[in-house]
């Protein structure tokens, strides 16, 4: 895998770079979808930062509470009923106490889908594919792109620094193409 | 007809001799605790005698009430045990699964009448005290929760030797190892559920009262007593 | 002087890459004491459980005095983490994985003693619900079955919620290092990359986690106290039980994390990053947990001591005026008298002020599980079956041992992972300062489009 970069010293820049790159990937002839950003820290309040579809997670953590809840209601519920044992004159299914036990049960389903989710949806793990820099823990943003067309690279050089990048770099890897 | 185990203490005739500690012991392979464990507060007693008493000798007021699990009907050992090594019955008894027990000691601390015992080391027997063990009756391991069962060995006995004849339970027919040996027939046991039972009748004089009958267990021990220091000069 | 990101990734991975011959003294030293308690466990696995001085009716003391107050100590990281990550409150950015860290571990300790405690622990398996055929089930019934659950999920919780903002800084020790160190992060790190997307989804499940795990803390410590407050024991059948646990623990895991912070500024040389500001802020809280404290003891003492009940009054004399008077009275001074002044003054809320406060707090919550459960179980209802306690040195030993392992478990984690979060701090210098994710699709513009300038964000400054 090929990753040609610039590092940028701000989000500010780095958006500049990724907004340029954007604007004349069809003239570069490279997709979109190949453009390649990594930081060190989030940057919140940028457009790279952002994508869509951000309150999917959420809606996954509700449905991870509902399968707790309910694997909850049938461990209680349907386990006390097939062999009912008095206990101090208790009801055999008293609500109140499996009540608390289909609670933990929910919290339990909304932290393991939160889990889950967030794994698939930051593709992780993977260990192959991975691009670092140095600099990016320094503070630097990384933009640029992977497996770059023939013939494009002083172009894109042209665009990544004219967005005020610090350095140009290549990076060869694994095989593997990187998360987007 | 289901039957209700229950036991009927007579405490204006409890002498205080404690023959039926004695005979608990024999009969449940109950384990002695031993001088230095006793001492530390590890006597394993699932019948005791307590002595409350007023003034000094030669003439001291003296009141003797034999405590023992009271086979609570809405117990408050039963609903903590996590394993439901504590239970109830059909039969209105309060039963301890010693293979479930895994040593807790919740149901012990719930007990407002602290007649559980806990098996804090494996119980040993010198020879030849062993050979007097009842073989009806498991031996408890380290770890575990005993408590009284109402004999209940005695009490399967019979229900399935009564089975085998096909005839009903008579009252009076069997009775547990305390009742046996009290010399002064305080303690009466039998069926709640059979009218004709002397333990019935007992059950519903006016003499009767509950051990801490306030917090709602709803034992099934009923103490006669008639409550003056007079009376139980007299009796 | 405000740090740049290269000074902190510097600072922060400092204690990794390096260690003091102090350091190693103090794991081998903790790590003694945690194989003394293991060789103590031992000796009472193999004569039985009467080797301590519980007794009858005194059945728990200083095994479920253990459990409480570890399960206590466990609410520090979530408090600073969740609550504080909630409310926006920037200042939390150093603390917060020190207070995960104790969070985590002490939770470990406080659910090893339960299985410990049993009388046969080896049978301890029996409280998950897996099908026997010998027909084993737990009761759901039993509080103690809601404890295994409830612990489950909040370790569960707290690991998720200590080892998924760790990944960024997996990811820089990996980068940072060589051979097997390398080789053993980049497993830990998962292959993490930093792409804004990966970014986003973990602020975003980040969030989803805070919300949820403060939950899961107020109803774990509620459970634990439910233990007692579900029997009928006299002073344990009190409604006041569970929000008085749940504070008492917020109480003593601040006091906890104090000292830990504490030590970890000295030890490890944060002074830049663990600031006088941010043991101000914790002593605000601790002093706010001790007056809230303060007021819950209040209110149930006098409750009991107004219903004048037989039963009750029997266990609080016990503990006013008679056997445990030294104790309870220490407790107070230790929870109250001596921390007010320390804490409530500005001149004195400094490092060592918070310090010694947190010292004092900790022992005197020590104390206050001790005195919630042996005087009621000393003094039940029925006289003749009074007693007394008196710890053996098994129990002594497994105290200290548990102490030993907590201090080993947080030594050994602040060698392997950075103790502050290096990616939080970088956030922190943001020119708006960075704040959690929102959902806000409505605010992201079309790709192409050439800002001006950083998108105005819903977090203040």
């Amino acid at each position: 895998m090929k990753v040609f970069y610039g590092l940028y010293a701000d989000a500010e820049s780095a958006q500049r770079a990724v907004d340029s790159l954007n604007a004349t990937c069809a003239e570069l002839k490279f997709d979109e979808k190949q453009i390649v950003i990594v930081s060190g820290e989030p940057h919140e309040g940028y457009d790279f930062a952002d994508s869509q579809l951000t309150s999917l997670p959420y809606r996954w953590a509700v449905l991870g509470a509902a399968i707790g809840g309910t694997s909850g209601y049938l461990l209680t519920t349907l386990t006390q009923k097939a062999y009912p044992i008095v206990t101090g004159g208790m009801p055999i299914t008293p609500p109140w106490t499996n009540g608390i036990i289909i609670y933990e049960l929910t919290m339990l389903g909304a932290i393991l889908m939160t889990l889950i989710v967030l794994l698939r949806g930051a593709r992780l793990p993977n260990f192959k594919g991975v691009i670092t820099d140095p600099e990016i823990w320094m503070g630097k943003i990384l933009v640029g792109v992977s497996e770059p067309p023939e013939g494009s690279l002083p172009g894109l050089e042209k665009c990544l620094l004219d967005a005020g990048a610090m350095q140009i770099k290549e990076f060869v890897g694994d095989s593997r193409l990187p998360p987007r | 007809m289901s039957h209700k185990w229950g036991l009927v203490v007579d405490l204006d005739r409890c002498t205080g001799c404690e023959a039926c500690v004695v005979a608990c012991h024999a009969e449940n392979n109950v384990p002695t605790a031993g001088a230095d464990q006793a001492a530390r507060g590890r006597t394993m007693q699932w019948i005791r005698v307590e002595r409350t008493w007023e003034g000094d000798f030669p003439n001291p007021k003296v009141r003797f009430q034999p405590v023992l699990c009271q086979q609570c009907d809405n117990a408050p050992c039963e609903p903590v045990c996590p394993t439901y090594a504590s239970y109830h019955t059909p039969e209105g008894l309060n039963a301890q699964v010693y293979n479930r027990c895994i040593g807790t000691r919740f149901c012990a601390n719930a007990c407002p009448y602290t007649v559980r015992s806990f098996n804090f080391f494996d119980p040993k027997w010198e020879m030849p005290l062993q050979l007097q063990l009842n073989p009806d009756v498991s031996v408890r391991s380290v770890g575990v929760m005993e408590k009284c069962t109402f004999c209940t060995q005695r009490i399967k006995a019979a229900e399935i030797g009564a089975e085998a004849e096909k005839r009903e339970l008579k009252d009076g027919e069997f009775t547990t190892a305390c009742a046996q040996s009290c010399a002064s027939k305080a303690l009466i046991f039998g069926d709640l559920n059979n009218p004709d039972s002397e333990v019935a009748r007992l059950a519903s004089s006016n003499r009767s009262t509950k051990l801490l009958g306030e917090l709602g267990t709803k034992p099934n021990v009923t103490y006669l007593e008639r409550g003056t220091w007079q009376d139980a000069k007299n009796s | 002087m405000q740090k740049t990101a290269e000074q902190i990734e510097k600072d922060l991975l400092r204690p990794i890459f390096t260690s003091s011959a102090k350091y190693k003294i103090a794991v081998a030293l903790a790590a003694c004491l945690t194989l003394s308690g293991v060789c103590a466990f031992g000796y009472q696995l193999y004569n039985g459980i009467g080797v301590w001085g519980i007794n009858s009716p005194v059945f728990w003391a200083f095994d479920i005095t253990n459990f409480v107050f570890w399960i206590g100590i466990s609410h520090a990281g979530t408090l600073i983490s969740a609550i504080l990550r909630l409310c926006n409150a920037t200042w939390r950015r150093p603390v917060t994985r020190c207070a995960e860290a104790i969070t985590v571990f002490s939770i470990l300790i406080g659910g090893l003693v339960p299985l410990c405690h049993i009388g046969r622990p080896w049978l301890a398996y029996w409280m998950i619900p897996y099908p026997s055929e010998r027909g084993i089930w737990p009761n759901f019934r039993s509080p103690l079955a809601w404890d295994f659950f409830a612990i489950s999920t909040y370790l569960t919780g707290s690991t998720t919620f200590l080892y998924l903002p760790t990944i960024p800084d997996f990811a820089a020790v990996r980068d940072a290092s060589k051979g097997l160190r390398k080789r053993i992060y980049r497993v830990l790190a998962l292959g993490w990359q930093g792409t804004p997307r990966q970014w986003q989804r973990l602020e975003i499940a980040m969030h989803i986690m805070a919300i949820a795990i403060v939950p899961v803390a107020v109803s774990v410590h509620t459970i634990v106290s439910w233990d007692f407050s579900m029997t009928l024991v006299p002073m344990w059948h009190s409604t006041i039980f569970g929000p008085y646990f749940v504070i008492g623990a917020i109480f003593s895991g601040i006091a906890a994390l104090i000292l830990a912070m504490a030590m970890l500024r000295h030890f490890l040389h944060l002074e830049e990053y663990l600031k006088p500001l941010h043991f101000n802020n914790l002593g605000k809280l601790l002093l706010t947990m001790s007056l809230l404290w303060f007021y819950f003891t209040f209110a149930e003492r006098l409750t009991t001591w107004y219903g004048n009940t037989p039963s009750e009054m029997d266990v609080f004399w016990q503990t006013i005026r008679l056997h445990f008077a030294p104790m309870f009275w220490t407790m107070v001074v230790c929870n109250f008298v001596i921390p007010m002044p320390l804490l409530a003054i500005k001149r004195f809320r400094t490092i060592t002020g918070t310090a010694i406060a947190s010292c004092t707090i900790i022992v005197g919550m020590w104390i206050e599980r001790f005195l919630i459960i042996v005087p009621a179980l000393d003094h039940k209802f029925l006289q003749y079956a009074w007693g007394s306690y008196k710890p053996t040195w098994v129990e002594d030993t497994l105290m200290a041992s548990s102490f030993g392992m907590m201090a080993l478990l947080y030594l050994l984690f602040s060698k392997f992972v950075p103790m502050i979060s290096i990616w939080e701090m970088k956030v922190g210098l943001q020119p708006h300062g960075g704040g959690i994710i929102t959902t806000r699709p409505a605010m992201v513009k079309p790709h192409g489009l050439v800002l001006e300038g950083p998108l105005p964000t819903d977090v203040p400054e």
